[in-house]
């Protein structure tokens, strides 16, 4: 279990350190749209 | 042919095997994947938007856009029924193994597939082709990994297995993270854009490659087995699912007492959240995500602790205590939010009455899920530029061309109905910049000034969020696979389940604003969570039966 906790938290580190040196990323899932200018704000997503 | 060995009930209290390890960690590699695609599929929309859609005329790009739109929310479910079936009648290793072959071939095509600009307009359709056919396999995935999981999990431990699944959602976007930003880092943002872009794709042949090759080495579900050497497979699981009341029954139950719910609650945790946070708060992208990112860090660990307890208590006291506890604290939980993350904002709305006064016939529900429909009356621009503001404001009926009235302020607004291009261009540009001029003068702010977060709070509150995501979804995948019999387990806990998060849970930021809009208050957006985690709260308390202690082989 420890080494999950830990693999997790490496991962997690990373993704976040990335996020903080250029983070402006939408990560709000998938659109359902075609994105043909930025910022289509309505579209929805789902997994 | 050797007998199957199904999971010994003894196991409860013994540390998970080797075997079962691996059982989940091939399952739940699947699901990764799923997420993954998820975020990339929307972290670089735009770049794609623009690689393959952009040079279309708008008539077809309103085709590609309702296209799209099918590949989430129509064959996703029934991807369910195709798969589903599959996986019931020949076996739930070599159905989820042909999922995830689909799936991971139709990302990493993308990776290679030539833009609009080399092979015109072959390049959106095949394109909106692979993401038909990864959404059919999608259709498939989660059914199959939680029925696996399940199905090889000693009673008693079904809970805290499947829950492991469900962990995959954050895997899934601190991987696309990690290899989106650190591909944007090494390349730079301009050969990102015009090249890079497709890296995140051709990645996807590892995980692909991995998850092929640990499935290919596991046996079959010893239910599936079990049922199989008696020849008690079903010879059509759809009928028997769909078609006899007894067991169509329990799928409704399960989709509008759980799965309704649950999705409902997953998505105003992680996405109306981030959601709320860019937009009517104002915070900037990069900060809204890291908060996001933290809490579902710490949040996470949740997922395999209200599993583990669902083992214990039950799955149903845990997923209604979700339901029930995220509908009656969301309003004060996303005031609070503004509080802590625009207190500039919170307190202008507290201090400036704003109204939109107009002809109530001339005022859209400004429902918009695929972004392609226009609003053009002079009300519905108006609302839209002051929920662009975070605005809230009060409706009074009037006539004519719809007024804003901020303090003792008038601003008339304008219909583009049938004005030349450039002449609504102009309109718009006054009308925005004499509105947000007098929005500014009552101290609405242009954005959350970061020295005044409180970032501890913000933190709390979305942490607490995600915890009732983890409360919902913990226990889900055992729960609906031991409401059904394992003849037709495949088919019937994956339609419910695609049906509630994709229709009820994907629908959800587009109805939220258009519920924004309509009212003129950024919090009403919150209802649609609400009533339907309520819903799912009543009908599953009233109708919906507790699993945990199921003999899931019983009923074979």
């Amino acid at each position: 279990m420890w080494k999950i906790v830990v693999g997790f938290l490496v991962f997690a580190a990373l993704a976040m350190w990335l996020l903080s040196k250029g983070g402006d990323v939408d990560i709000s899932g998938e659109k359902h749209g075609i994105d043909v200018a930025p910022h289509a704000a309505s579209s929805a997503s789902n997994p | 042919m050797a007998t199957a060995t199904l999971p010994a009930s003894s196991a409860k209290g013994t540390p998970m095997t080797q075997e079962e390890k691996k059982v989940i960690f091939a399952s739940s590699l699947g699901t990764v994947f799923e997420w993954y695609d998820f975020y990339l599929y929307g972290t670089l929309a735009v770049i794609i938007g623009k690689q393959f859609f952009s040079a279309l005329d708008p008539n077809s790009q309103v085709i590609f856009s309702l296209l799209a739109f099918a590949a989430g929310f129509i064959v996703r479910p029934f991807g369910a029924l195709v798969f589903g079936r599959l996986g019931d009648m020949i076996g739930r290793k070599y159905t989820f193994l042909v999922t995830i072959l689909i799936m991971g071939l139709s990302t990493f095509i993308v990776g290679i597939l030539p833009t609009y600009a080399s092979i015109g307009v072959a390049a959106p359709i095949i394109l909106i082709g692979l993401r038909l056919l990864q959404g059919l396999a999608l259709g498939g995935e989660y059914g199959g990994a939680a029925t696996y999981v399940a199905e090889h999990a000693p009673h008693g431990k079904r809970g805290a297995f499947t829950s492991w699944i469900q962990t995959t959602a954050t895997l899934g976007l601190f991987l696309s993270l990690i290899v989106i930003l650190g591909t944007r880092t090494a390349i730079g943002e301009e050969a990102f854009a015009d090249w890079g872009w497709r890296i995140p794709f051709l990645v996807s042949i590892f995980l692909l490659a991995i998850s092929v090759w640990i499935r290919l080495s596991m046996n079959e579900s010893p239910a599936f087995k079990k049922m199989k050497e008696e020849g008690k497979t079903s010879k059509a699981p759809l009928t028997e699912s769909f078609g006899q009341w007894k067991n169509l029954k329990i799928v409704i139950l399960a989709l509008v007492g759980l799965t309704m719910g649950q999705a409902v609650v997953w998505y105003t945790g992680q996405f109306y959240a981030l959601f709320f946070l860019t937009g009517p708060l104002k915070v900037d992208g990069a900060t809204a995500n890291i908060l996001i990112a933290v809490a579902l860090l710490i949040g996470t660990p949740f997922f395999i602790l209200f599993g583990s307890l669902s083992d214990k208590i039950g799955r149903k006291p845990i997923i209604m205590a979700g339901c029930l506890i995220a509908a009656l604290t969301y309003f004060p939980l996303f005031k609070a939010l503004t509080v802590a993350a625009n207190p500039d904002l919170a307190k202008a709305q507290a201090t400036s009455q704003v109204t939109v006064v107009a002809d109530p016939n001339e005022c859209s529900f400004q429902f918009n899920p695929t972004g392609i429909a226009k609003f053009t009356s002079s009300c519905d621009i108006a609302k839209q530029v002051l929920a662009a503001n975070s605005v809230s404001y009060e409706n009074v009926a009037g006539t004519g061309p719809a007024k804003i009235k901020i303090g003792d302020k008038e601003i008339e607004a304008y219909s583009s109905k049938g004005l030349p291009a450039d002449e609504a261009k102009a309109k718009d540009a006054a009308f925005k910049k004499a509105t947000i001029d007098e929005l500014r003068a009552h101290g609405y702010p242009a954005k959350a000034d970061p020295a005044k977060m409180n970032k501890p709070m913000i933190i709390a509150i979305l942490t607490l969020l995600v915890i009732y995501v983890t409360m919902v979804y913990g226990p889900i995948a055992a729960m609906l696979v031991e409401m059904f019999p394992t003849r037709i387990r495949y088919t019937s806990m994956s339609l419910p389940y695609h049906i509630g998060n994709g229709w009820f849970g994907g629908l959800l930021p587009a109805t939220g604003l258009a519920i924004v809009a309509q009212t003129g208050n950024m919090y009403n957006g919150l209802w649609y969570p609400i009533i339907f985690a309520t819903i799912t709260f009543v009908v599953g308390m009233l109708f919906v039966k507790e699993t945990k202690d199921v003999d899931i082989y019983a009923k074979d």
